[in-house]
């Protein structure tokens, strides 16, 4: 067996640095479009409406069960079809990238829906009376009263979905889409197969660097969110 | 939209054939991880300071940090040839290209599920009150006693939801079993599929065979947290 070529490790790294942007791509896309799909979901659950109720929970249930890499392939086989042959228009040559997070949109909305109802819930409603009662709208209620203080509640489990997200990103490179993985993959397949334990570990290093700064930022975030409540 | 009915339920049937696969592959990991994963958690919940701490935390950390793909594209590509270098240098006469390739995903799940579980079982023993071990060691129970007696019954029934979590997870995770070639869920979906193109019937098979499979997961571990939890809601009362 070859000994393991430490050169190797640290000549990698170069070549799939700049691939960082792909993945990183796809955790910010997702997490845009996630948040907005996982609030109208929240709102939904939270709402009095009885069918948007049962609709948001089953949608919930039904993500919950499902592995990330059968919705990515339904939707990247199924979405093209579906186009083509009921809206007529053609996107079987849309960006890879296109797909990928479609998928992991309707993959994230789910458990982010579930982090800001509990986070909702969490904040005591008679702040939200109050701040009727001296004379705020709703909607002003809502966004400079309970918003912000849901926000501090719902960050630590945020966080914790955005990592999962990007731990599960790593499946776009199934369907052909180039990230980190990908790259791995490819340069991988480029030396037949040889120095695939040196590539797979510098991919594991940036993604360990990649967990513990998302979990160091988001720590940040929520003790700059929260520095009103230490004050207080 | 055209969808082929006649493939759908033929290959459901197919599917429905492959749900032993996930099954072992679910239940095989848990079991073999359980000792490891209790292990760590207890050299994790010692107090001061220990020479297996730091190697078992970096363990955790790293299998928690890195997206499980990767972990099986490392041991998929690392332990066959390692394997066969060992079993050369030691003269065996065994290919172990031949072995069934379940047996590196049980390895590979089994890795990772002891990090995880262990990370459950540390916060269900952390839940459980310090003083209940000193009153079981004050009444002549061992430490062993006390543990699998007092401590563990309590500590299950806190670890339940999350075991639940780390269960679909698992069974979600086995999807990826295709990737070192073995038949799962997944695999002969693809497989069958790729025949005449048929993939978004395939895969809504598979789809729903997750679903039905994590829906009766979840059900068994209401009722277990249900019948564990009985002396705790009769306190209640």
């Amino acid at each position: 067996m070859r000994p393991f070529s430490l050169q190797f490790l640290v000549d990698v790294f170069p070549i799939l640095l700049p691939f960082l942007s792909a993945t990183l791509a796809v955790v910010v896309g997702t997490i845009f479009f996630g948040s907005i799909a996982g609030g109208l979901l929240a709102w939904a659950k939270e709402g009095s409406y009885q069918l948007f109720q049962r609709l948001a929970q089953a949608y919930t249930y039904i993500i919950r069960c499902t592995p990330p890499i059968v919705l990515l392939f339904i939707v990247f086989y199924g979405l093209p079809k579906f186009c083509l042959e009921v809206l007529d228009t053609n996107i079987n040559d849309y960006d890879k990238l296109f797909f990928v997070i479609i998928s992991f949109t309707l993959l994230f909305a789910a458990p982010v829906s579930e982090v800001m109802r509990s986070a909702y819930e969490a904040i005591d409603h008679g702040q939200y009376e109050a701040a009727v009662s001296i004379g705020l709208s709703p909607w002003q209620a809502f966004f400079h009263i309970v918003l912000p203080q849901a926000t501090v509640v719902a960050l630590p489990n945020f966080g914790n979905s955005v990592i999962s997200l990007m731990k599960d990103g790593s499946l776009a490179y199934t369907i052909g889409f180039i990230d980190l993985i990908g790259k791995g993959q490819l340069i991988v397949s480029m030396n037949y197969g040889a120095y695939a334990m040196e590539t797979y570990l510098a991919l594991a290093l940036i993604y360990l660097m990649l967990t513990i700064g998302m979990e160091k930022l988001f720590l940040w975030i929520e003790q700059r969110f929260s520095r009103h409540k230490q004050a207080a | 939209m055209e969808i082929n009915y006649k493939f759908l339920i033929d290959t459901f049937y197919i599917v429905l054939a492959a749900v032993p696969t996930t099954l072992k592959l679910t239940i095989i990991p848990l079991l073999a991880a359980a000792p490891f994963a209790f292990t760590i958690a207890l050299i994790r919940l010692q107090k001061g300071k220990s020479l297996w701490k730091v190697p078992v935390s970096a363990y955790v950390t790293f299998v928690r940090g890195t997206p499980i793909v990767l972990q099986i594209l490392m041991i998929y590509s690392l332990l066959p040839s390692l394997l066969n270098a060992l079993m050369k240098a030691w003269s065996f006469d065994i290919n172990v290209f031949d072995w069934d390739p379940i047996f590196y995903a049980y390895i590979v799940f089994t890795l990772n599920i002891i990090a995880l579980l262990s990370e459950v079982l540390r916060s269900a023993f952390g839940s459980v009150e310090k003083g209940q071990l000193e009153a079981a060691e004050c009444a002549g129970l061992t430490k062993v006693q006390a543990y699998v007696h007092i401590l563990l019954p309590q500590a299950m029934v806190v670890a339940m939801p999350n075991l639940c979590n780390l269960t679909v997870n698992l069974i979600k995770g086995t999807s990826l079993a295709f990737l070192m070639t073995v038949k799962d869920m997944t695999a002969v979906a693809k497989v069958s599929a790729s025949y005449g193109y048929n993939y978004i019937e395939a895969y809504l098979d598979v789809f729903v065979g997750y679903i039905i499979i994590c829906s009766i997961a979840q059900v068994l571990f209401h009722f277990a947290e249900a019948h564990m939890g009985r002396y705790r809601l009769s306190k209640q009362k």
